[in-house]
């Protein structure tokens, strides 16, 4: 472990209490220990700890961890004292760990590890704790409980029945979350152990959601309204999901104005990518996947009775950012000015086929100007709306004005 | 775990030809055989790809083992020279198809090179044209200007428009100018 982390970690849990330390001075005082003393860098971080927060006047950091403190307000870096119900319990993904799960109280919830090497006694779901001693640490840009050697765990004989606070969609962080949503959109599942997923949405935006087969999970119906408590919220490149296994879900009255996080793009459309134009879809309910010219569908092989469809793939670039837009058939139709039926007539009758009708969209829109609003998935913005740029007048008085120069 | 890097397509600067003809410095970012080759403009931009809107005013094949396609593209402030050859078969038909004069769209790589008499020519290497309308080009025309104009309002504080500074000793004001005469030349 490196010293400096470690002072990182000290100023932190003190800047936290409201005290200004000063980090050479911890340092300083961590590298006496370790270095010329020969303690142990873990032992000099507790001394250094304890004897700044008396020094700062502060509690609740080092030696003081046997005081109890609500879930919602630790963070990574501390050894915490928690008392909270066990309200799911996960598979553990390594023999080195003995359980994992969350745990909650009337604050929050955070996830726990056990080190199988912690020897501790297994957690019951559904039973109250006593946590003395365990720290807090990030896994995965969420916070996490670990509990190791030195924790005790009591079992409490009391149950307070628990009222998650409703997170807002748009404000979830990785760790835990409890959300009212609606179902709006049940996609595929991609995967056999997966029961299903697909999109939830509250006021303020969406989320995907995952849930896995695992006995006694059930399936949320599509358009309904939910409670959902202590759901999972992972981070993936920089993209949230929930994962619902952890959760209790109910049904809820009333209907969710599901908001949409749209983003807006203006610019020139630079890139007609190929699989554009007229293509061919799997017939198979349910798969849709794009056939190749043969008809082969990846997982359907030959599909003779395939259908048509019109879509673009195109670069919208405003000369700082390219984004990769992906339109369907009723805006390629508009902007191409050809509907389905007549794609296909002219691509079965044309010599060129289906490269006809992409010659055809690609140079009704390339090189264009356009405004795109929609959802942004996976680095392709799904435009929902696309719209031809016009010229507007007092743009160009605008600019004028801002260029400044004499008239020449 | 290693963060993934997605690819991230480079943007198409919108520049003006009397920028661009100015444009003489030439880099490459990294070592490897396959690293992007930018040009730095005057205004202090790197670029890898241009977006252009003018006017096509003439055409021509040339070669005759190995056929490409010359074009003038005007816009309000002078000329691009851009050039499709064999090894852009898609952009040469594009090419071939227009007839001039037309209003076209053009994507493509900016090339220097050097005369056996020592002048620097810059070309277009099409990756894409195609005809356009005339609000097209007027749009173009103040997009192009709103981000030169942009560029010079940053200029001095990028490391790009430093280099800038080094290589062509701009001068704004005259960036400005031009940017106001080609607005001018819009008309109503």
């Amino acid at each position: 472990m490196n010293l400096s982390e470690v002072t990182e970690r000290i100023s932190r849990k003190l800047e936290a209490k409201g005290a200004q330390p000063d980090r050479q001075k911890i340092e300083s005082r961590l590298r006496r220990l370790v270095e010329e003393f020969g303690v142990n860098v873990a032992e000099a971080e507790r001394t250094v700890t304890g004897d700044l927060a008396r020094e700062y006047k502060v509690t609740g950091v080092g030696g003081t961890s046997t005081e109890l403190r609500p879930i919602s307000e630790i963070v990574p870096g501390e050894w915490v004292t928690v008392e909270g119900k066990i309200i799911a319990l996960t598979p553990s993904l390594s023999p080195s760990i003995a359980q994992s799960g969350i745990v909650a109280d009337s604050s929050g919830a955070i996830r726990f590890v056990t080190w199988t090497r912690a020897n501790a006694p297994a957690m019951e779901y559904g039973h109250w704790y006593r946590i003395e001693s365990a720290v807090v640490d990030e896994y995965k840009g969420a916070p996490n409980l670990k509990i190791h050697s030195g924790t005790t765990i009591s079992r409490m004989e009391k149950d307070i029945p628990l009222l998650p606070s409703i997170t807002p969609i748009a404000e979830l962080k990785p760790g835990v979350g409890s959300v009212r949503a609606k179902v709006v959109q049940d996609w595929e599942v991609s995967h056999e152990r997966m029961l299903q997923t697909g999109l939830l949405g509250d006021e303020t935006g969406t989320i995907k959601f995952v849930i896995w087969n695992d006995d006694g999970k059930e399936k949320l119906d599509l358009d309904a309204v939910y409670n959902i408590f202590y759901a999972t919220v992972d981070e993936y490149n920089g993209r949230l999901s929930l994962t619902l296994n952890t959760a209790m879900y109910i049904t809820d009255e009333g209907d969710i104005e599901v908001g949409r996080s749209e983003t807006d793009a203006q610019g020139a459309l630079v890139h007609i990518a190929p699989g554009s134009g007229l293509i061919k879809r799997c017939p198979v309910e349910g798969c849709n996947r794009t056939l190749s010219r043969q008809n082969y569908c990846p997982v359907h092989e030959i599909q003779p009775n395939f259908r048509y469809d019109l879509r673009l793939k195109a670069v919208l670039d405003d000369g700082i950012r390219a984004r990769n837009v992906l339109m369907q058939r009723e805006l390629v139709e508009r902007l191409a000015g050809i509907t389905l039926a007549e794609a296909v007539s002219i691509a079965e009758s044309n010599p060129l086929g289906m490269d006809e009708i992409f010659y055809r969209i690609r140079n009704a829109v390339l090189g264009r100007y356009y405004t795109c609003s929609g959802s942004e998935f996976g680095g392709r913005l799904l435009a929902s709306s696309c719209t031809p740029v016009a010229f507007k007048p007092e743009e160009l008085a605008a600019l004028l004005n801002r260029a400044g120069g004499e008239p020449a | 775990m290693t963060p993934q890097t997605t690819f991230e397509r480079e943007p198409a600067r919108r520049v003006f030809a009397s920028e661009l003809r100015e444009t003489r410095y030439q880099f490459k970012d990294g070592d490897d055989e396959k690293s992007p080759t930018y040009v730095i403009l005057p205004t202090g931009i790197r670029s890898n790809r241009i977006f252009i809107v003018g006017t096509l005013t003439e055409k021509q094949r040339q070669g005759d083992q190995n056929i490409f396609y010359r074009g003038r593209v005007v816009d309000p402030t002078g000329t691009f020279f851009v050039m499709a050859g064999s090894y852009q078969p898609e952009a040469m038909q594009q090419l071939a198809r227009i007839e001039a004069p037309a209003f076209v769209a053009v994507v493509g790589k900016p090339n220097l090179y050097t005369t056996p008499d020592g002048t620097c020519l810059v070309s277009v290497r099409v990756e894409s044209i195609s005809v356009v309308d005339r609000e097209t080009r007027d749009l173009w025309v103040l997009d192009t200007a709103r981000e030169t104009l942009d560029r010079l309002e940053a200029f001095g504080t990028t490391e790009d428009s430093r280099k800038a500074q080094e290589e062509y000793g701009t001068q704004p004001a005259i960036y400005r100018k031009i940017v106001y005469d080609a607005l001018s030349q819009v008309q109503l």
